[in-house]
This record gives C-alpha cells, structure tokens and sequence, in this order.
C-alpha cells in the first residue's frame, strides 16, 4: 500500500526519553506524498512528541528519520546519530510547515508581515511578490480585512487561520498541525476545520494531531491510534472507527463519542 | 558653618573651560562605554544561552570575574596594571583633529567591559522572557537562530530589558567618576584639581553633585519618553 518512491516522512524505531520516561518505543511512521493521516490517542500517548519529531522541535535518542529522502535533524556519522547544526535544520524546516495549539503568530508584526517575513528572508522573494502572495492566502482562509492587525486583536480562530497561512506561505511539501484546535472556543473549531479540509482537498500532504474525530472521519486517509508510546492500530477511517481492533482504541472512541 | 554662595552660583553656572570639557569627556565615555556594553553585552549573552558548552562556560566566566570584583580594580588592573606587565599600554592615537589619551581608551574599555556583564545577565533575561511558542514558530517556518533573534525575539524581548537597561545607564553615567584614578580629566578629576588649589570643597562637591543630578535627571526623561514610544509602537506584543 506504501510506495517507497513517494514516501515524504520516513521515521524507523524512534525511541524518545524524558528522563527516566519512555516517551516513544520504537515507533514507525510513515507518510506518502499527498497523505493526510490523523493521530489520534490518548493524552501522554506521545503523538504531539511524535509529530514534533518529524521537524526536529524534539530531539530523538534513537531511530532515524527522513523527511524528504532526507535525514532531519541528525547526520549519521560511523552509524551514530550526530545533532545536525540549527543552521542545517533550518534549511529542511523551510520544507516542513507547522500550526501550533497555541498559534503562536510572531506578537511583534502585523498580519501581512507575519506572512510575508519567512517567505522574504528565506525563499528570496520581494516584498511586493510576498505580499501579493500572503493577499492571495488570507482571501482563502477568509481573512483577507485583516492584513494590518496585530495578532493580539484577532480571535483564536483567526489567529490560527492566519498560522495556516503563514506556514502555506513558505510552500512546504507537508504540514504539521499539533492540536490546531484544542485551544479554540467551540464555536471558531468549524472555521479553522473548515480551512484544513480544503487544504486535504487540495492534495496538501498533513499529519495532523487531533481530538476532532469527526474531521478525522470525513478528511484522513489513514488513521493512527497510539497508546503509551506505541502505534496500536492504523487503517482507513472505516477501519479504525467502525471496527477498531485493539481495547484501547474502543476505548479511546468510546470516551470520545459517546 | 560658610557656605560662599557667590562662589558656588559662580561655578554652577559659568563652570571654566576644563570643567566643561570634563563634563564633555563624561557624557562621551559612558555613551562610549555603552554601545561596548550593549554589544558585547548581547553577544555573551548570546553565548550563555548557546549549546556548545566552552561558549556557555565562557560566558558564565566572564560575567561572574566581572560582578564579582569592584570596577575600581578592573579600571586600574587594565590601564595600570596591563602596561606594568607589558601586555598593552594604551597609547594616544589622533583621529581627525580629536586626540583620544591612552587613559580615556582604557577608562572606556574598561566601563564597556564591565557594563557588558551586567547588560548580558539583562539580555538574557529578556531572551528568557519571550514565550517559547514565538522560539517554536520561528524555528517551524525555518529561520536559523539569527534571524530568529533579529526579527523575533529581540524586538520582544526589548520591551523587557528598556527600563534595566536604562538603570544600568544611570549607574554607569556615575561610574565614570572612578576612571579619575587613572588620570582622565572627566568631571570628579577637574573638580579635584581646582579644589586642591582653591579649597572650596563643599561648593565644588555640590556643583559636581548637582551636574550630574542634571544628568541622570536627563537621561531618566529620555527613558520615559522611550518607554511611551515603546508602549505605542507595540501594544500587544506583551509576553505570556
């Protein structure tokens, strides 16, 4: 089911420690080009450490990962895992888009300025290019009045549909999304879900952490349940939610849809 | 007691040439001293929050050596002391038609050096201040750590560090009055020469007294006027 060639995040065996705690036991990851998979588990499951692993915000003691083909994060040197400079990661991060629980738009700049800054100093482009671009983003998630606001006057949810469009704003191959709505107030949930299945729509590939199951349902193509550190189950949404396998994840389902 | 008023207004407010340009030399080496400080400042405190550990232990070196001995001693040890050992003895040089003396240099290397110790351990406050999400978010979207720093964390990291900052300004302004005790014709030095030859102490000490209350006092609203602009410029970029 997996084609080799067009496999964007490759993670083998990752073994993650805080402290004396076993955070991720030899979990294997894999996402294709054009992919939108959920992670779903419960809290402490370590699926928010997992998806931070794939742009390297976690540091890992033990497997490998490959984004793109290549390793993140770490160079292998006579077969050790050696840190990569933040200067190296940085060049692969550019690649790899990320929304956050919190959002975390840059408290210093304007709307326009928090898209247009990456994609200025990074990919090269004019401030003229980058704005007509960032213009181009906002009308999509809707936004498009709010260029000259600063992030602290915009709600929850506009704050993280601008985070979407600041992360589309570099064109990465993939977007992470850790919990994109779990700090919002209920009613703003519909308008950033609503952004991020016409992303999925759009053949953008995502790895998304969520507690959504609804969005998992309608917009994954494969679902990965994990529990204590361990991947216990993954399949089409059909699959995980009609039919789930393992104790947990009924478990898990049944506290959350019922 | 006598208390020659007429002296006193005198020197308070036609002060002689040499005083003048004491009070010249003053400004001249703190704000000197301070732009040092504030770079070298930021650059250990760059290094104290860096990840190869001889950075971190350098920079933790150098700010405990530093607040941990008097300033008096760093101003002697540098300019005295450097040049008795034959390390360096700093010499006049002439830019232009300005000639700096060798102790004005050492007296502004050391004040910079000593201020960089205390701006450090402000910056690095600063830095700490500035939510981890912004770090996280620059990272994510791919900017190596300096350009993280530049247009990121610093500019928030501003609005904390203004009024220590400022503090520091303050004291460094007064400190200067030490770098007297390797020769610099600044204002404490000036004012002790006339008062060797004319006696009049406590009015001498009272003008020099009140010239640099005149400072501070100047330098203080210049710092609630920037910390207004500040507060203007950048409502909401409070830190969580």
């Amino acid at each position: 089911m997996i084609d080799k060639r067009n496999l964007l995040v490759e993670m083998d065996a990752i073994e993650k420690w805080y402290g004396p705690t076993k955070i991720l036991d030899k979990v294997d990851f894999k996402v294709s080009r054009g992919e939108v998979v959920v992670l779903i588990g419960p809290s402490g499951s370590g699926k928010t450490t997992l998806l931070r692993c794939i742009n390297h915000l976690e540091t890992v003691q033990g497997g490998r990962i490959l984004v793109n083909g290549k390793p993140i994060g770490y160079r292998i040197t006579n077969d050790k895992l050696v840190e990569d400079s933040e200067r190296n990661v940085a060049l692969q991060r550019r690649d790899v888009g990320m929304v956050f629980q919190r959002f975390n738009l840059f408290a210093n700049m304007t709307v326009l300025r928090n898209i247009t800054i990456a994609p200025k100093l990074l990919r090269g482009l004019t401030q003229a290019e980058a704005e007509a671009e960032a213009r181009t983003l906002l009308a999509r998630v809707n936004l498009a009045d709010k260029e000259n606001s600063y992030p602290h006057e915009l709600s929850g949810g506009q704050q993280q549909r601008i985070a979407i469009a600041r992360a589309l704003a570099m064109k990465p191959a993939l977007l992470l999304f850790d919990e994109p709505t779990s700090a919002l107030d209920p009613e703003m949930v519909g308008e950033v879900l609503a952004v991020m299945k016409d992303l999925a729509t759009s053949g953008m590939t995502m790895v998304v952490v969520t507690h959504e199951m609804g969005f998992a349902r309608q917009v994954a193509d494969r679902v990965v349940v994990m529990a204590s550190g361990h991947i216990i189950e993954e399949g089409t949404p059909e699959e995980v939610f009609e039919n789930p396998q393992h104790p947990k994840t009924q478990a898990l389902l049944n506290s959350v849809l019922h | 007691m006598h208390f020659d008023w007429p002296y006193f207004w005198h020197q308070l407010l036609t002060p002689g040439d040499k005083f003048l340009t004491g009070l010249g030399l003053t400004v001249s080496m703190a704000l000197c001293a301070e732009i040092i400080g504030l770079v070298l400042g930021l650059v250990i405190a760059q290094m104290r929050l860096s990840r190869p550990r001889p950075l971190r232990a350098f920079a933790s070196l150098y700010i405990w050596a530093i607040r941990g001995t008097p300033l008096l001693v760093q101003i002697v040890f540098i300019y005295t002391g450097l040049a008795a050992a034959g390390i360096m003895r700093f010499r006049d040089f002439t830019l232009f038609d300005i000639t700096v003396s060798g102790s004005v240099q050492a007296g502004i290397i050391a004040l910079g050096l000593h201020e960089a110790a205390y701006m450090a351990e402000i910056f690095r406050s600063g830095i700490q201040a500035v939510d981890r999400g912004q770090f996280e978010a620059a990272k994510a979207i791919g900017m190596p750590p300096s350009m993280m720093m530049r247009y990121v964390v610093l500019p928030q990291a501003l609005r904390v560090v203004l009024l220590p900052i400022g503090n520091q300004f303050n004291i460094l302004l007064k400190n200067t009055t030490l770098v007297s005790v390797i020769g610099v014709s600044e204002m404490m030095l000036v004012t002790e020469t006339i008062n060797s030859a004319t006696f009049r102490t406590f009015e001498l000490y009272s003008v020099l007294g009140l010239y640099f209350l005149m400072l501070t006092s100047l330098w203080t609203l210049f710092m609630r006027w920037a910390e207004k602009r500040l507060e203007l410029s950048s409502r909401g970029t409070a830190t969580r």
